[in-house]
């Protein structure tokens, strides 16, 4: 079940239970002191119209019993010629005695034999029962005789005859039993009423007298609240539907883009991804911790990435002492700087001793060369002038051995001067420098500043300088036009600067196509730990070479 | 006319042989002895008087020609050493006419001019042939030492740096780096026991260096 469910189910489920509830009970509560206002009105409209009924017979017994005592005319009664009168003093209901069936109350003096009747003015009583103030449209209050049929007219029926309408209702049975009360039932038409009853107990009579309202009449409010509440509980619910729906999309929405987010990481990829709305505190530090996150594993995917292209001096701050990955990947970098420089070093060792080796061999070539070939070639030379005779022979023979001489000279200088060993660097480039400027169309000039004595230049030193100016000077000879060559040599305390300028039609530094010329240079200064710059333009190209003196 | 006593210090044996053989034509000169390096013929020198003149090689085993001529300086010896190289650059013929050499002759040299130059030497004076001469001269002129307290780059970086350049123009104009024209003003500066540009000019203009 997704979040957002769980969250519309619970929250709507709670308000609906809720509503309903505080619907029901009010509607009850409501409902039942309508009930209870309602019969306590009823109860006392009764009341009050029983005692004024009893008050009006007390004051028309009282009348009749201070008027003189004259007989009166049975006749003027609407009586059936069957009807006894009563051979006691008392007020009777005689109703069932009329010819007509109107109600009939009677009061009867018997005294001295002397026996007076009267008829209780019908009106009266109906006035008293007819004020129907504080009853509405379907309140009643009337009377019901012994024999279960109405006394008083019915409002509902005012052209029917009292006596002809019975009323056998649950009221008029509990009244006759002589109790008060008051209660909800069915009256004489079939229709469910309020009702609060009483039996009037008066000399003689015994009545029942009922106050009813209709409950259709009561409950009409009732109703229209029923209707009311059902339609705040749809619009409340509605409210609390919309709101809640509101509020899971406040609140997944984040969690879904979260989620996302995650999964997106998950997978590896640890770019930015889009923003979204953040609305509550919470969420926003949720955000931005993970934003945070995702930096950090940026920063150490972006590290890992540069220490894998083995750009080494990249940095990387680790973000708390518990980065573990930052840690790890800081160990890594240290480890591969470490093999990198070892790796260095020994590749720039085998450099070394290659170079080294190189310049061994020559230097054994060329002292073959000068002092084993050479000296055997002069003695050739003895020999032809001990041994021949012929003059323009011995000449000829001579001549050929001088220039084969001569070519072993140059060969061996070339291979490696041993002016490098006697007399050092500056005075072995000087030698070259003048066997070229013989040869060659170009004017060099060579200014050797090194020191005479106590120079700190070492062999391996002077001869990469040497091989670095012949290697130059070759270059410029064989492919730059040159016409003019600057070379100076300075020696210092600490380290020796060599110079080289030509006017030629330069190179461009990134594309030399000079064979491995530079390369050998570059190689060369850095086994002795120096540093070069190379400038190359059109007319005018340098050389600057620092090697550092007294570091070995 | 006396003998001239002759001994060929040289480490190749047929060199040796031919030359002794080639010497053997003139009647003046005498080769008392060959050896084969320097350490043997110093030790025939201490114990042998009679010898006016030696050919020695540069390129020796145990001690080398130049170590040969400082020994006999030490050693006062009146032997006239002859030079006889393959080298033929400036700076070993001046480096052995400085260290006491009467003569410098290439191994590829004419017998004439051979026996010319024991000759002389023999007879006192000291002998470099024109175009030996030329190439020493060459040498000694391209290094012709300063005597004052600036070298001679130094004293021509002062006249630039007095003259208002800066030091890119003067390291343009000299041909060397531009580090170089600030080590060597740097040095300038010690040596004078200055502080500064303004100070060295003062200085320099009053010890009349420019």
């Amino acid at each position: 079940m997704s979040l957002r469910s769980l969250i519309l189910t619970i929250t709507n489920g709670l308000v609906f239970i809720v509503v309903l509830m505080l619907s029901f009970t009010f509607y009850n509560q409501f409902s039942n002191t309508i009930d209870e206002r309602i019969l306590l009105q009823l109860n006392s409209i009764k009341t009050l119209k029983k005692v004024q009924i009893e008050n009006l017979i007390k004051n028309e017994w009282d009348l009749f019993l201070s008027a003189k005592p004259v007989s009166s005319n049975l006749d003027s009664l609407d009586l059936k010629e069957s009807f006894n009168l009563p051979q006691t003093s008392g007020v009777y209901d005689v109703t069932q005695h009329t010819k007509s069936g109107y109600t009939l109350i009677v009061m009867v003096s018997v005294e001295d034999s002397i026996t007076r009747i009267k008829g209780i003015d019908n009106n009266k009583v109906t006035e008293i029962l007819l004020e129907r103030a504080g009853m509405g449209n379907t309140g009643e209050s009337y009377l019901v005789g012994h024999d279960f049929l109405m006394r008083s007219p019915s409002r509902f029926f005012p052209n029917k005859t009292p006596s002809k309408i019975r009323v056998d209702t649950k009221g008029v049975r509990d009244a006759f039993q002589g109790n008060i009360g008051k209660d909800v039932f069915a009256d004489y038409r079939g229709v469910q009423v309020y009702s609060a009853y009483s039996p009037i107990q008066i000399f003689n009579l015994s009545l029942v007298i009922l106050s009813e309202i209709d409950t259709s009449e009561v409950t009409a409010p009732l109703k229209n609240l029923r209707v009311r509440l059902f339609g705040l509980i749809v619009i409340i619910m509605l409210v609390a539907v919309v709101l809640s729906l509101f509020l899971t999309r406040l609140i997944t929405t984040p969690i879904l883009n979260m989620q996302n987010s995650l999964k997106v990481m998950a997978a590896g990829d640890y770019r930015d991804g889009n923003e979204s709305v953040k609305i509550s505190n919470e969420i926003k530090e949720m955000f931005d911790a993970l934003a945070h996150l995702k930096k950090s594993l940026q920063g150490a995917v972006h590290f890992s990435k540069e220490i894998g292209e083995m750009n080494l001096n990249s940095k990387y701050l680790p973000k708390s002492e518990s980065d573990v990955l930052g840690m790890s990947l800081l160990k890594m970098q240290d480890k591969l700087i470490e093999y990198r420089n070892n790796e260095n070093k020994s590749s720039l060792n085998a450099k070394r001793l290659l170079v080294d080796g190189l310049e061994k061999e020559r230097q054994r070539l060329s002292r073959e060369l000068h002092d084993g070939i050479g000296p055997l070639l002069t003695t050739l030379k003895f020999y032809i002038e001990n041994k021949i005779e012929s003059k323009e022979q011995q000449a000829e023979m001579k001549k050929i051995v001088d220039s084969t001489i001569n070519e072993i000279r140059l060969m061996s200088n070339a291979l490696m001067p041993s002016a490098i060993n006697d007399f050092g660097v500056g005075a072995a480039l000087s030698n070259f420098i003048e066997g070229v400027n013989k040869s060659a169309n170009v004017d060099i000039v060579f200014e050797d500043l090194t020191k005479k004595e106590k120079s700190k230049i070492t062999k391996a030193h002077e001869i990469n300088i040497f091989r670095i100016g012949q290697e130059l000077i070759n270059n410029a000879l064989k492919h730059s036009e040159a016409k003019q060559i600057r070379i100076s040599l300075s020696e210092f305390d600490d380290f020796v600067s060599f110079f080289y300028f030509d006017n030629g039609k330069g190179f461009d530094i990134n594309h030399v196509k000079l064979g491995s010329g530079i390369v050998n240079i570059k190689e060369r200064v850095e086994i002795c730990k120096g540093q070069i710059q190379i400038n190359s333009k059109d007319g005018n190209t340098t050389f600057e070479i620092e090697l550092p003196l007294n570091n070995e | 006319m006396s003998n001239i006593n002759v001994i060929i210090a040289d480490d190749h044996e047929l060199f040796r042989n031919g030359l002794a053989e080639l010497l053997k034509k003139y009647e003046d000169v005498q080769i008392v002895k060959s050896v084969s390096d320097g350490q043997e013929f110093i030790s025939l020198i201490q114990t042998q008087q009679d010898i006016d003149v030696v050919l020695l090689d540069i390129a020796m085993p145990n001690m080398d020609g130049f170590q040969v001529l400082n020994e006999m300086k030490a050693l006062n010896s009146s032997v006239k050493p002859i030079i006889i190289s393959m080298h033929d650059d400036g700076n070993y013929i001046a480096k052995c006419a400085k260290n006491g050499a009467y003569g410098y002759l290439l191994k590829n040299t004419d017998q004439e001019e051979l026996i010319k130059a024991i000759r002389i030497v023999h007879a006192g004076k000291k002998y470099f042939s024109p175009s030996i001469s030329e190439k020493m001269i060459n040498f000694m002129s391209d290094n012709s030492v300063s005597a004052n307290i600036l070298s001679n780059k130094e004293q021509e970086v002062l006249g630039l740096i007095s003259e208002g350049l800066t030091t890119k123009a003067i390291a343009t104009q000299l041909f060397v780096s531009s580090r170089t024209i600030e080590t060597h003003r740097a040095n300038i500066l010690r040596k004078l026991e200055v502080k500064n540009t303004a100070e060295l000019i003062k200085k320099a203009a009053k010890i009349n260096l420019i």
